[in-house]
């Protein structure tokens, strides 16, 4: 009985201290807000998805009328069906889910919108278009921008470079390998090297490292992530060859991809947006009653060495 | 006699061990990828990999000995990764107090795994499972699942870059020559420290006889729960060590870092012919089980072999190297 009794009181110790921080991070505008919208985050363990919430709180900051509901699902996809079935049985105004997978979430979502609460969905698609709008970025159209701007850069001097890849099991990683490739295409640029470093620095910088013990001339390292770019940079360093090799990454985070760019480690980065503050947006535009668009294809930019300060330049 | 007992040695897991290198270095020379085998630059970066892993082995050997296991290594090493770019990086701390802070914090995160172990008696893997989700939660939690880079942002939303501290790139800089990494020097430095301790000291016996058979330790006046206390202790160093070189040579503190370094740390272990029930063996075949995975991972990495071959080939070798040891019984 003294067991349970203390276990229970220091367990609500434990939960209380870290509620009332949670709350506090939840909830943009307490006073005044008409409208709650439900952000349903598939892993904050990443940090393109940390951003990506925080562009959503921006963007909200910027509306009192607006309240924010943040959570993270930790990757695990039962979780975050349970998080859509709790904001349905919260009555939320407007839900935006990051789903982890399409099939399993596809039903959850449904039943949401049956309920009467539009969702708009961020980033991964569903198996149907059971929800009121779709944000998303094209993996392939910015790994082709990678692999033009490569082979704008290097045709004519049978460069050799090396492709470190994001987890080849992942749709990303696949459409940003199968993009660049098409964007080499008719260049005399040669893909020497491959490894799959999972997005993860530690293995890109390994693999760099057996690149450079095997081949003397590398021009160019493609990083399907920025943080794969700069383990490789990490790797090349350590053996005095950074300046003689260039290095691309895909992100563009303002703290990671582009002040990599400006801190003259990258030569280039090439965004992969969030859409969290264009989400907000249309969320807005739809709670105001305006119709929206079923699909939006978000545009990405460049950040090269000469563009970095004036804040990128947009690809098509 | 010297003669008889490296006879001995060499018929008994050590023997055994060394074969399952050599079978891994042969290998690399048939497999040499153009030659990159034969480079010094190769084993240099191999030396280099396996540090860190290398680090979290030789705490996870005393605690494997006495029959215990900890799961919690690659959590606290990611506490240690953070805390010691933020003190360097955002705290501008002495290089020497950052350390010691990190290092006081590792072992304070072990020893509370050693009081569960040892003090309360909760069997080693679900009081070090559960540290290893407290210390993950606590990482992200002290960096708001942000790296703790050198790129800053302030008020405003811009970007300041600062200047990476002097301590991470001595770190992760490299002596004789260009051929040996301090990073490798600092886990042959532990290395030597968790040999002195297993196979030189009074403790080292005691956590022996206690995985051996704990109960006659007790009754032959062994203080059973203050070395296993200490066991979890010292791993818990061991990690905030491994941190701090992570955290050196990626240049930032990074929250997720870690993550399954607790299986590679006990799969060399293991792999070296410490015996997972306890009470055999020692840091000699760890050093060896460190060296084969460390190898098997190079050699794989130069040949540019895919993802998919890597992880059957790692597993194939896994089996064969511990079926192995088997027939040394």
């Amino acid at each position: 009985m003294k067991k349970t009794l203390i276990t229970l009181i220091l367990a609500s110790l434990a939960v209380g201290l870290f509620a009332n921080g949670g709350a506090e991070a939840a909830s943009t505008s307490e006073e005044g807000s008409q409208f709650v919208i439900g952000m349903s985050q598939c892993n904050l363990g990443e940090p393109w998805r940390v951003q990506m919430n925080a562009d959503v709180k921006r963007e909200a900051d910027k509306h009192p009328e607006l309240k924010v509901v943040f959570k993270d699902a930790q990757n695990d996809t039962l979780k975050q069906r349970s998080h859509v079935e709790e904001f349905v049985a919260m009555g939320v105004d407007l839900m935006i889910i990051s789903p982890k997978e399409a099939q399993p979430l596809t039903a959850p979502v449904k039943a949401c919108m049956d309920a009467g609460i539009p969702v708009i969905v961020l980033d991964r698609d569903l198996v149907d278009d059971v929800y009121t709008q779709f944000i998303g970025a094209n993996n392939v159209k910015i790994g082709t921008a990678a692999g033009q701007w490569v082979a704008e850069k290097l045709n004519g001097q049978n460069a050799k470079i090396v492709e470190l890849m994001g987890l080849q099991t992942s749709t990303p990683g696949q459409d940003r390998h199968n993009g660049f490739m098409e964007g080499l295409e008719g260049s005399d640029v040669e893909v020497i090297f491959r490894a799959d470093v999972e997005w993860l620095e530690p293995n890109a910088r390994a693999e760099m490292e057996s690149a450079l013990a095997r081949y003397d001339n590398i021009s160019l390292v493609y990083g399907h992530n920025d943080p794969a770019s700069h383990g490789a940079y990490l790797a090349a360093k350590a053996m005095d060859r950074q300046d003689d090799i260039m290095f691309i990454g895909i992100d563009a985070l303002p703290h990671e991809g582009v002040a990599y760019v400006q801190d003259g480690i990258l030569d280039a980065t090439f965004q992969y947006p969030t859409g969290g503050d264009v989400a907000v947006q249309q969320a807005l535009k739809l709670l105001n009653g305006e119709s929206i668009e079923k699909r939006i294809v978000l545009g990405s930019r460049r950040f090269d060495t000469e563009n970095v300060t004036s804040g990128g330049e947009a690809i098509n | 006699m010297t003669n008889n007992r490296f006879a001995k040695m060499m018929t008994g897991y050590t023997g055994k061990a060394l074969i399952s290198l050599l079978v891994v270095i042969l290998l690399g020379i048939i497999f040499n990828a153009d030659g990159a085998f034969f480079k010094l630059g190769t084993h240099r970066d191999a030396l280099r990999q396996l540090s860190v892993y290398g680090i979290l082995a030789c705490g996870m050997t005393l605690v494997i000995v006495t029959g215990g296991i900890d799961l919690s290594v690659g959590s606290i090493l990611a506490v240690s990764s953070v805390c010691f770019s933020l003190f360097s990086i955002h705290y501008d701390m002495a290089p020497a107090l950052a350390i010691i802070l990190c290092i006081l914090i590792g072992t304070a995160l072990g020893s509370v795994s050693g009081t569960l172990v040892a003090g309360l008696k909760l069997q080693p893997f679900i009081a070090t499972l559960a540290m290893m989700t407290f210390a993950r939660g606590f990482a992200k939690y002290i960096t708001g699942g942000q790296k703790i880079s050198t790129y800053l942002t302030d008020a405003d939303g811009n970007v300041i870059i600062k200047e990476l501290p002097q301590i991470f790139q001595f770190i992760d800089s490299r002596i004789f020559g260009g051929n040996l990494t301090i990073v490798s020097v600092i886990f042959l430095f532990c290395f030597l420290i968790a040999w002195v301790l297993l196979a030189r000291h009074k403790w080292g016996r005691e956590l022996i006889a206690i995985g051996g058979n704990e109960e006659s330790a007790r009754l032959s006046g062994i203080p059973v729960v203050l070395s296993k206390f200490a066991a979890y202790a010292f791993s818990g160093a061991m990690c905030a060590i491994a941190g701090i070189c992570q955290a050196a040579q990626e240049t930032q503190g990074d929250p997720e870092a870690g993550a399954s370094y607790e299986l590679t740390a006990i799969a060399m272990v293991v792999i070296g012919g410490t015996s997972l029930a306890g009470g055999r063996g020692g840091m000699g075949l760890t050093f060896l089980g460190i060296l084969i995975i460390g190898y098997l991972e190079k050699i794989l990495s130069i040949n540019a072999v895919p993802e998919s071959g890597r992880l059957m080939i790692t597993g194939f070798i896994i089996i064969l190297a511990v079926l192995m040891q088997r027939k040394a019984d």
